[in-house]
């Protein structure tokens, strides 16, 4: 019985994490997908330097530009302009895609910059 | 190459020793004679990248890539783990000196031989990625340390790590070592326990300290951010864990010694696989710290397949040997509860393992994903839970058979748990703040003061001022006025710690200015003349650094600038501000044509215009993070405490 008992906490425990975990998987996609997709999704580019960056109360707007195809998205970061930002040199916006207002919501920005410890930022 | 020639000897020398242990080959004093060889040469390996870099010399790449002329004395000491190639080293030298206290020690030759095994292989790891390579181009001064990397905390926390790591060849060692001997063997476990207990307690220190360090600085995301390189790290201390129990715990139960075996040979593989996962480069865009990418994944991948292969294949060639038996008698003896916490450690570092592995998981699968903290706090955090109702009722029930230590150690698990459930229960508030406004937040009332340059405008501070006290919040500035490193303003009180994390200010409006190859051009008050640019190769044509030449003139004086712009190794380009006539006017070179005829400068607000801005500020209260603080500190002595009494 009690036997039992383990196992069936030991199988609602791991469907309880396996669907924690589908739940918070992230793909990583390019810009054209992000703006496909309604899933969260983390998405890496450079700052599009036709756009400048500007903070719009508590949401700050940028324009990421896809490395490989060119193709750009306005980004709205929920939260004030990530540390180190102006160092940047790759930006990963994760969050998801608003149609009705044609940009990605980003919950998170991950600022990689050129520096020594190569390391990135990341903000949340 | 004299680094080269050292390592490659430490490593011939190692391999020696292991040969000597296993075989009969060689005489027992040359296992003495080689393996005190190969720590002397790798001590002097050491000392020779401690020379090279304070005699900067940048003709290794090493050394022009973490040092600078500049650097400060400490920071030059700790220069040596800044980088993977001398963060290997490091290991490997710490690795070698706990050999020669084995050594000493007289433990059984067999396992030693496994101990020389992974000393070499670790030889090899460093020699794979040497922290001597030369450097391909000639440079006159190094880019130094990363301003965030010139912390205190920089110069003890990679080593405490490192000891961590190195001291768990140990267990891993004795285990395969013993089973060579024979499948019953016991008398490991008690020196196996010891050194387990000093390597959890300084993994968990290391870990402790970076969490405390993050906590201090602005953009990791507090003390525990579920980065992959901190994840690395816990999931062989959580391992450790398991194992210090289950040492324990083989001594009076036989039928436990299989599982004791089985994870400590999985515990020294998850050290490397987490050295794989954050030196590989595999997380480069996952990870907040991880380092650049590079080959030597395949390596590191390689020796761990050999580590957990080696180490599975030797446990099931002894396992129909094992000692038979029940584990325990019932469910209500203390040996299932310590087995069952065991198990619930265990399935943590399996959902901290899968979670950091996901980037590569996912990969295998299809496309490459990655999982947001949440799901670790919300999947971990019932087993936590479970475990802290089995200590607490282990404590009730059999509070005699603990140690002094353990009790220490287990009162700061339960204690730290707790203090993080509170301190995330604060208030947080984001606010713009000029010079003299002032907020409330959870009782307490704070004023900013404006910001401070000091340290001849390598430091800036913003001042706030929180129930009648000052604090400061520090931003490092370069020698340019941009901000390299930001730390938050921090009041400790009995209550808990009122934090307050400046942003950085939304830059003024800047001005840009096309300029043609010698036109004089304006931008209100100065004149530009830009006379040459210069696109800077190196030694294999690839462009470095864009550079212009530019007369600047406020009619009375002129003086000539040369802002560059720095390209990395992947086509990308930053460039810095320099300061003219005394920061009158900062600019900075954002572009230069193919023809080298125009370039582009950007006009940008001068420190002082910067420092009367309006400054976003975080305000967050942490009510009483100090006890978290003091738990993990607890669960370090306590540990330290329990090997003296064992």
């Amino acid at each position: 019985m009690r036997k039992i008992l383990l196992l069936a906490l030991l199988i609602g425990f791991i469907a309880y994490a396996g669907f924690n975990l589908s739940n918070s998987v992230t793909p990583y996609v390019g810009i054209a997908e992000a703006t496909a997709s309604e899933k969260n999704v983390q998405v890496k580019g450079l700052l599009n330097e036709n756009f400048i960056p500007q903070q719009q109360g508590n949401e700050f707007i940028f324009s990421l530009r896809d490395e490989e195809t060119g193709e750009t998205m306005t980004v709205k970061f929920d939260g004030v302009k990530p540390d180190q930002f102006d160092d940047a040199y790759h930006i990963v916006a994760v969050g998801k895609y608003h149609s009705e207002d044609a940009a990605f919501h980003a919950k998170k920005l991950l600022i990689k910059c050129p520096s020594k410890y190569e390391g990135q930022q990341p903000q949340t | 190459m004299t680094g080269n020639l050292l390592l490659t000897g430490s490593l011939a020398t190692a391999l020696v020793a292991m040969l000597a242990c296993w075989t009969k080959l060689f005489s027992e004093r040359l296992i003495k004679f080689s393996a005190i060889a190969s720590l002397g040469l790798i001590v002097v390996a050491s000392l020779y990248l401690w020379i090279l870099i304070f005699r900067n010399d940048f003709s290794v790449e090493y050394v022009a890539n973490y040092s600078s002329t500049t650097l400060p004395t400490i920071f030059k000491i700790s220069a040596f783990w800044a980088g993977q190639q001398g963060s290997f080293l490091l290991w490997l030298l710490i690795h070698a000196v706990a050999g020669a206290v084995l050594i000493k020690n007289r433990i059984q030759t067999k396992a030693l031989g496994f101990y020389f095994f992974l000393q070499a292989m670790l030889a090899f790891l460093v020699l794979a990625k040497s922290p001597f390579a030369e450097n391909p181009v000639t440079v006159a001064e190094g880019f130094g340390l990363n301003p965030l990397l010139q912390d205190f905390w920089m110069a003890i926390h990679p080593p405490i790590i490192f000891v961590g790591y190195a001291l768990l060849a140990v267990p891993i060692s004795l285990s395969l070592g013993a089973l060579l001997e024979s499948a019953k063997s016991k008398t490991w476990l008690e020196s196996a326990r010891k050194w387990t207990l000093l390597a959890w307690s300084f993994l968990g220190a290391g870990i402790f300290i970076g969490g405390y360090w993050a906590y201090k600085v602005l953009g990791w995301g507090g003390y525990w951010g579920w980065d992959p390189v901190e994840n690395s790290s816990l999931v062989p201390w959580l391992i450790s864990a398991v194992l210090l129990h289950l040492l324990n715990l083989a001594k009076k139960k036989s039928a436990v010694l299989p599982m004791a075996h089985i994870a400590a040979v999985f515990n020294y593989s998850l050290v490397i696989y987490g050295t794989f996962l954050t030196r590989s480069g595999v997380l480069g865009d996952f990870s907040v710290h991880s380092f650049a990418g590079s080959n030597i994944g395949i390596v590191i991948a390689f020796a761990n397949a050999i580590v957990l292969l080696g180490g599975i294949f030797i446990i099931m060639l002894k396992a129909k040997d094992f000692p038979q038996g029940k584990m325990y008698e019932n469910f209500s003896e203390q040996a299932f509860i310590v087995l069952l916490g065991a198990l619930l450690l265990v399935f943590i570092a399996v959902i901290v393992w899968i979670g950091m592995s996901m980037p590569l998981l996912s990969q295998l699968v299809g496309e490459s994903a990655a999982v947001d903290t949440d799901f670790y706090t919300r999947t971990t955090a019932p087993l936590a839970a479970v475990l802290v109702a089995l200590v607490i009722f282990t404590f009730a029930k059999w509070s005699k058979s603990i140690s002094l230590g353990g009790k220490i150690a287990h009162a700061g698990f339960v204690l730290g748990l707790a203090a993080v459930v509170i301190s995330a229960q604060g208030e947080t508030l984001t606010q713009e703040l000029t010079k003299g406004d002032s907020v409330e937040i959870a009782g307490h009332k704070i004023i900013y003061q404006g910001q401070v340059l000091e340290e001849e405008n390598l430091q800036k501070f913003y001042v706030y001022e929180v129930d009648g006290a000052e604090i400061k919040a520090l931003t490092k500035l370069r020698t340019n006025g941009d901000d390299a490193a930001r730390e938050p303003a921090i009041l400790k009180t009995v209550g808990g710690d009122i934090y307050v994390a400046p942003h950085a200010p939304e830059n003024l409006e800047t001005q840009n200015l096309i300029l043609n190859k010698d036109v004089f051009a304006m931008d209100g008050e100065l004149g530009y003349t830009f006379k040459e640019a210069e696109i800077v190769r190196n030694d294999s044509g690839k462009p470095i650094r864009a550079v212009a030449k530019i007369d600047v003139t406020d009619g009375n004086q002129t003086e000539t600038i040369e802002p560059a712009i720095i390209i990395s190794a992947d086509g990308g380009g930053r460039s810095q501000s320099i300061q003219i006539f005394d920061g009158r006017r900062r600019v900075r070179l954002t572009g230069v044509s193919r023809e080298l005829d125009k370039a582009r400068l950007e006009i940008l607000p001068t420190l002082e215009e910067l420092s009367n801005l309006p400054v976003t500020s975080t305000i967050n209260t942490k009510p009483v993070i100090w006890l978290l603080w003091l738990s993990v500190t607890a669960i370090c002595l306590g540990t330290a405490l329990a090997i003296k009494n064992e």
